[in-house]
C-alpha cells in the first residue's frame, strides 16, 4: 500500500471539513475524487500536501510506510509527494529554472544522489520538456509571473515530471482550462504514469478524466467518501449528478 | 522652486534656539570650516564657505519637527562631532576586496579626498573624457562655478548647506561631444578613519550625445570594527546634455555605524536618457536623495532602488522628479526589506509642469517586512499641472506571502530556503533596470550577502 488514510478529519478556522475521510490507494492506481463545491476535495489533497492552514483533529495517514503527518511539507515533498495545485503561485524574481534545479536537488539529497549542475540540470529538464512537448521558454521565466491559466497549470505538470514522484495528486488541476490546455494536462499524466506511480485526481467534472480514465472513483460529499466505484461511476455523475448519490447517502 | 525640502527649512527670519548639544555640534562644523578656509588661497572659495556656515549657524541641523526629517532622526549623529583631517596612507591592499571584478576605470576617494595614488592613471583616459580632482579644479578660482553649478538649490538642503561649509575635494569628471565612455568608471569611496567627515562634491558633465557609465561604491575599511562611525556627505551635481545617456549605479555598504547623505542634482536636457539605481544595505542612519530635472522634450528617466535594513538601521531613499517639458517618460521602482527593528524611509514626489504635456510618470514603492517590529514610512506623491498626462504612484508594504512559501515547501525545498528564495528575488527585482550583466551581477552579489549573511 502507498497510501492508507484512516478516518481522516480535518478543520479550518475552527470549521470541520474533513469527517471522517478513508482511502487507500496501491502503487500505480488513479483515483479520482469528486464530489460538488464544499464537500472537502480541496482541503484534502492540501492536507496530505501539508499546508498549514489546516489542522488535522483525528485519524492517521500512512505512506510509503511512514507517517505522513509528522512531516513538514518539505519532507513529505522530498519523499515523493507532489501537490498539482488549483492555483499555482506566482513568484516574482525567482527563475524557474532555478527553482526546479532547487528542488530537483531537494529531491535527489533525499534520495541520496549527487546534485545536478547547471549543465546535467538543462539536459535533464530537456528529456522531460520533450517528454510532455512542452515550450523550453517556460524555463526561462519567473516563476508563473505572466503565465496564462494554462502554462500554469503546465508548469506544474512539468515539475511533476522533474520531480517523478511516487504519489501524484491533482487539486482540480482542470480547473479553468480549455480543450487544449485540458489535452495537454491530461498528456502530460498519461505519459508519467508507471506501475510505481499512483495518482488522486480531483475534479469538479468528468471531461479530464474522459482523458486519463482512473482505475477507481470516489465521491466525497460533506467531508466523508460517501461512493466509490470504477469509471463508469464518472458516467452516472455525468447523467444523473450528484443528488441521487447524495439523496441515497443521506436515506441511508 | 519647491524642492524636497520642508517649507520650514530656508525661510525663517528670526533665529532659531537650539539645545546644548544641537548648539555644540554646530559650532564644532562651523570651526572646520574655520579651519580650512585659514589655508585656502582661492578667496572666491573661501567665501562661498563662509556664505554658507553662516546660513547654517541660522538654520542648524533638521530636527524631527521638519517634516522631511520626521522618520529620519539625526540625534545619534548630533552626538558624535566628525573631524576633518588630511587622508591617512591607505594602500591597495587595503582596498582590493572592494574592487569591481569588471573592467573598469577606477578612482579611489579616502575619506573624501581623492587619492593620486589608488586610482588609475588617468593621463590614459579616452579622447574626450576628462576626470580632475575637485581640489585640483578649486585651484583655479574661475573655475569654482564648475561646481557649484546648482548651487541654491543644494544650500535648500541641510547636508547640502553642510557640503559647501566643508567643500574641499571629490571628483570632476566630463565626457565630450559624441563621446561614448565604454568602460564603466568606478568611484570607490573609503571611509578609512574612525569618526572621520568625509565630504565630497562632485560633478558629472555629459556633453550632447555622449554616454556613461559610473559605478559608485560606498565602504568602510574598518567595517569588523563594531564600533567604527565615519560620516559621508555627498553633493553630486549630475548634467545630462542633449540626447546624451547616462546610467550611474551607487551601492552604500558602510560600516552598520556609519552616516551616509547624498544628494544627487540632476539635470537632463531634450532627448537624454537617465537610468541611476541606489542599492543601500550599510550605514546607522542613510538617506539618499535624488533632485531631478527633465529640462527638455522626450526625456526619459528612471530611479530605482533596492535597500536592505536590518537591526536599528534607518533607511532613507528619496526622489524628487521634475517634469518640464514635453512628451517626458519617468518610472521609478524603490523596493525595500527590512528586518529587525530597521527602519525604511521612502519619499517621491513627481511633479509635471504645464508644459509637460503627455508625461508618463510612474512611481512604485513595494516593501517587504520581515519581523512584527520593522517599520516603513512611505510617501509617494504628484503634483500635476498638465492637463494630458499619465501618471501613477503607487506603495504596498507587507510580509512574504504564505503561499509562496508554501508552494515552494511544496516541491521539497526547506522552509528557510524558500524565505531566503522569495526576499532575494523581491529586493533583486530593481536591478533588472543595470544593463550591463557584469554591473547587475556585481551588485546581486553585494546585496545577496548582506541578505543572507
Amino acid at each position: 500500500m502507498l497510501l492508507k488514510v484512516e478516518n481522516l478529519q480535518a478543520q479550518i478556522d475552527e470549521k470541520q471539513i474533513l469527517k471522517g475521510l478513508n482511502i487507500e490507494v496501491k502503487p500505480g492506481e488513479v483515483h479520482a475524487i469528486m464530489g460538488p463545491n464544499g464537500s472537502g476535495k480541496s482541503t484534502f489533497a492540501n492536507v496530505l500536501a501539508g499546508r498549514d492552514d489546516y489542522e488535522v483533529t483525528e485519524g492517521n495517514v500512512e505512506f510509503d510506510g511512514e507517517d505522513l503527518l509528522e512531516m513538514d511539507p518539505e519532507e513529505r515533498a522530498r519523499k515523493g509527494v507532489f501537490l498539482a495545485f488549483q492555483y499555482p503561485v506566482e513568484i516574482p524574481g525567482v527563475s524557474n529554472k532555478l527553482f526546479m534545479q532547487t528542488a530537483v536537488n531537494a529531491v535527489r539529497e533525499e534520495k541520496g544522489l549527487p546534485a545536478l549542475d547547471m549543465f546535467d540540470f538543462d539536459e535533464y529538464a530537456q528529456a522531460k520538456i520533450d517528454l510532455l512537448g512542452m515550450s523550453a521558454d517556460l524555463l526561462e521565466r519567473s516563476v508563473n509571473v505572466g503565465f496564462s491559466g494554462g502554462e500554469k497549470k503546465r508548469n506544474d505538470i512539468f515539475q511533476m515530471a522533474l520531480l517523478e514522484p511516487k504519489l501524484c495528486i491533482l487539486d482540480e488541476t482542470d480547473s479553468g482550462l480549455d480543450i487544449d490546455a485540458l489535452r495537454v494536462v491530461a498528456n502530460g499524466v498519461n505519459a508519467l504514469r508507471s506501475e510505481a506511480r499512483s495518482f488522486i485526481v480531483v475534479t469538479h467534472y468528468q471531461r479530464l478524466l474522459d482523458y486519463i480514465k482512473p482505475d477507481h472513483v470516489h465521491v466525497l460529499f460533506n467531508g466523508k467518501i460517501v461512493k466509490s466505484g470504477g469509471f463508469e461511476l464518472v458516467h452516472e455523475l455525468e447523467e444523473n449528478g450528484y443528488d441521487n448519490i447524495i439523496q441515497q447517502y443521506l436515506g441511508e | 522652486m519647491t524642492t524636497l525640502s520642508s517649507s520650514t527649512w530656508g525661510n525663517k527670519p528670526l533665529a532659531k534656539k537650539f539645545a546644548p548639544v544641537v548648539k555644540a555640534a554646530m559650532e564644532h562644523y562651523a570651526q572646520l570650516t574655520d579651519d580650512l578656509n585659514k589655508i585656502t588661497e582661492n578667496p572666491g572659495l573661501a567665501s562661498l564657505r563662509e556664505t554658507a556656515k553662516q546660513q547654517f549657524l541660522l538654520q542648524g541641523f533638521p530636527t524631527r519637527r521638519d517634516e522631511d526629517w520626521g522618520y529620519t532622526k539625526l540625534t545619534d549623529f548630533i552626538q558624535k562631532p566628525f573631524r576633518l583631517e588630511a587622508g591617512i596612507h591607505v594602500t591597495h591592499n587595503d582596498i582590493e576586496a572592494y574592487l569591481p571584478d569588471y573592467p573598469a576605470v577606477r578612482i579611489v576617494m579616502v575619506d573624501g579626498w581623492f587619492s593620486e595614488s589608488l586610482s588609475d592613471d588617468l593621463s590614459g583616459l579616452p579622447k574626450g573624457v576628462t576626470i580632475e580632482s575637485v581640489c585640483d579644479v578649486l585651484e583655479t578660482p574661475e573655475l569654482t562655478d564648475r561646481v557649484t553649478h546648482q548651487e541654491k538649490q543644494i544650500e535648500d538642503e541641510p547636508f547640502g548647506v553642510l557640503n559647501t561649509m566643508l567643500l574641499n575635494d571629490g571628483y570632476y569628471l566630463q565626457v565630450s561631444r559624441n563621446v561614448s565612455m565604454e568602460m564603466p568608471i568606478f568611484v570607490l569611496h573609503v571611509q578609512a578613519q574612525d569618526h572621520q567627515v568625509s565630504n565630497v562634491r562632485n560633478r558629472v558633465l555629459l556633453e550632447e550625445n555622449a554616454e556613461l557609465t559610473l559605478v559608485e561604491s560606498f565602504v568602510s575599511l574598518n567595517a569588523s570594527e563594531s564600533e567604527f562611525s565615519g560620516f559621508t556627505n555627498v553633493v553630486t551635481e549630475i548634467e545630462v546634455g542633449q540626447a546624451a545617456r547616462c546610467k550611474q549605479v551607487v551601492l552604500q555598504a558602510l560600516a552598520p555605524r556609519s552616516y551616509y547623505f547624498n544628494n544627487q542634482f540632476i539635470e537632463q536636457a531634450e532627448n537624454s536618457v537617465l537610468n541611476t539605481l541606489y542599492a543601500g544595505i550599510g550605514g546607522q542612519t542613510s538617506r539618499h536623495q535624488n533632485h531631478l530635472k527633465m529640462n527638455g522634450k522626450n526625456i526619459e528617466s528612471s530611479q530605482n532602488s533596492a535597500c536592505y535594513a536590518e537591526d536599528s538601521q534607518i533607511m532613507d531613499s528619496r526622489t524628487y522628479t521634475e517634469h518640464n517639458e514635453f512628451n517626458g517618460v519617468s518610472r521609478q521602482l524603490h523596493k525595500y526589506v527590512l528586518s529587525g527593528q530597521a527602519v525604511g524611509v521612502f519619499d517621491g514626489m513627481i511633479k509635471v509642469a504645464q508644459a509637460a504635456q503627455k508625461t508618463d510618470g510612474q512611481m512604485d514603492n513595494k516593501n517587504l517586512l520581515l519581523s512584527d517590529s520593522a517599520q516603513m514610512d512611505t510617501k509617494p506623491k504628484l503634483e500635476i499641472y498638465a492637463d494630458d498626462v499619465k501618471c501613477s504612484h503607487g506603495s504596498a508594504t507587507g510580509q512574504i506571502n504564505r503561499d509562496q512559501i508554501f508552494y515552494l515547501q511544496a516541491r521539497g525545498i526547506r522552509k528557510p530556503q524558500a524565505i531566503r528564495m522569495i526576499t532575494e528575488a523581491f529586493l533583486l527585482e530593481p536591478l533588472e533596470t543595470v544593463s550591463q550583466p557584469a554591473i547587475r551581477d556585481w551588485l546581486a552579489g553585494a546585496l545577496s550577502q548582506k541578505l543572507n549573511g
